[in-house]
């Protein structure tokens, strides 16, 4: 095996189950379709609330397609044959959180528009929107998956998945949410963005380290 | 001297011998140092000209988020050890200290928003320090929950170690939130290095109750160490010599 066939064979595992996906992305359309029915569908309510709507909805979305990121490969044996391939388990592991971001973000990115639009979303406000997803969502998985490669032996670990990763979710929420509010009080976004990024680039130099770790532990137990 | 006796601390049975002569006097201590400050604090020192006798929660405030991060961040250095070098005492000690943190995490929360609302007048605001101190009780409450929640005990400690290490990214953020964010929290008024800003009549009794605290929690960790220690190594020939020879 090589990179590049892992890289093959997930991409074609994940074709397979574009349904997961789908359903990440129908999940993260619900979401956002219950502030305006359920608080307020005015749109002195909506137009400041929409970027932290999508934001919640993006990161709630997240949080359901990292629950089952190494599921399927656990249950089938697959991870534990990529623990022993020779090649480096973290990069692996890194390769694999960044399909599945690419995967999930990038349709996620191509329906932003349309329901900022249904959010009454400010249209000079949807280039910071998409931005702060683009710099803050590779982190949401990079995080992610540490704690879902802790939680990987548990039957039923999405609520539990919620508490642990919260904490480390929220400094993105702040930030990304901070940068359009910036935006839209008619200051410079770019320092939040900044911020975005740089936790993008910790975690991505302690995360795959730290989830090869969490998820050896999970195969030997 | 000799060092040795601190890397012999890493077994559990030396560890067991060397904290049950310690964990009882570091207890009453603490409670002593805590009962007194406590006294003096809430009888004796003299009110603030501007917050009135309110300040004296002070007293207990400063002391438990003092605790809850301290404990977090011996936490997280133990996360650190038993990656890196696998000693068991380290596991021993994350799944000791969660607990005691969390609660010290809890009653800072709670003291200060009783504290607040004479003060600032409010239970609650959305400020940096309030907010990333419930993240840090959040944060206790998920590694006991982890803990809990895995049955293998190897995986156990070892995801708690990786929680508690990834953790303490949030105590610089809580350190910091005062300074670098506008936020109704006051920055510290205590320091090693600089002259304090109250009076000695007040800054005496808070310092004491800080000692006192740091004991209790000491004596009350070692304590949960050593029933962790007697559980997990319930098999060794050494703890059922020790149970018959002392009780528990």
């Amino acid at each position: 095996m090589t990179y590049l066939s892992f890289v093959k064979y997930e991409c074609l595992a994940l074709y397979r189950n574009k349904q997961n996906l789908f359903n990440a992305l129908l999940f993260f359309v619900m979401v956002s379709l219950l502030f305006p029915l359920g608080v307020s569908s005015e749109e002195a309510f909506l137009a400041p609330a929409a970027g932290g709507i999508i934001w919640c909805a993006t990161l709630l979305a997240v949080l359901m397609v990292v629950d089952g990121l190494f599921k399927n490969d656990f249950h089938d044996g697959g991870i534990e044959q990529l623990a022993v391939s020779g090649l480096s388990f973290a990069w692996l592991m890194l390769l694999k959180v960044m399909i599945h971001w690419l995967a999930t973000i990038g349709p996620l990115l191509l329906i932003t528009p349309l329901l900022g639009y249904m959010l009454f979303l400010p249209t000079d406000s949807l280039v910071v929107v998409l931005l702060s997803l683009l710099f803050g969502s590779p982190s949401l998985f990079l995080i992610g998956s540490i704690v879902a490669g802790l939680t990987l032996t548990l039957r039923q670990s999405a609520l539990l998945m919620l508490v642990l990763i919260l904490p480390f979710y929220l400094p993105v929420l702040v930030f990304a949410t901070g940068a359009i509010k910036a935006q839209q009080a008619g200051l410079d976004p770019s320092a939040p963005l900044a911020i975005l990024l740089a936790i993008f680039f910790l975690s991505l130099a302690i995360s795959p380290l730290l989830t090869a770790i969490s998820l050896r532990a999970s195969l030997a137990s | 001297m000799s060092w040795l006796w601190i890397h012999k601390l890493g077994s559990p049975k030396f560890f067991y011998g060397f904290s049950k002569r310690f964990a009882t006097p570091i207890f009453f201590s603490g409670l002593l140092f805590s009962l007194l400050a406590l006294g003096w604090g809430l009888g004796f020192a003299p009110s603030d000209y501007q917050q009135g006798d309110s300040y004296r929660i002070m007293y207990i405030h400063v002391p438990a988020a003092m605790l809850a991060q301290s404990c977090y961040l011996a936490m997280g250095i133990a996360g650190l050890v038993f990656l890196v070098w696998q000693m068991k005492m380290a596991a021993i000690f994350i799944q000791a200290v969660a607990p005691i943190g969390a609660v010290m995490a809890l009653l800072a929360l709670v003291t200060g928003s009783i504290w607040g609302k004479p003060t600032w007048g409010t239970w609650w605001v959305w400020d940096a320090r309030l907010t990333s101190v419930l993240l840090l009780w959040i944060l206790y409450m998920g590694v006991i929950a982890l803990q809990n929640s895995l049955e293998e005990k190897v995986l156990a400690n070892k995801a708690t170690a990786v929680l508690s290490l990834v953790g303490l990214i949030n105590l610089p953020i809580i350190k910091y939130s005062v300074e670098w964010w506008n936020t109704l929290h006051q920055p510290a008024s205590l320091s090693l290095i600089e002259k304090p800003t109250m009076p000695m009549e007040m800054w005496l009794p808070l310092v004491i109750s800080i000692l006192g605290m740091y004991l209790f929690v000491a004596g009350l960790t070692l304590w949960r160490m050593q029933t962790h220690v007697l559980l997990n190594e319930h098999k060794a020939s050494w703890v059922k010599k020790e149970v018959l020879n002392n009780g528990i």
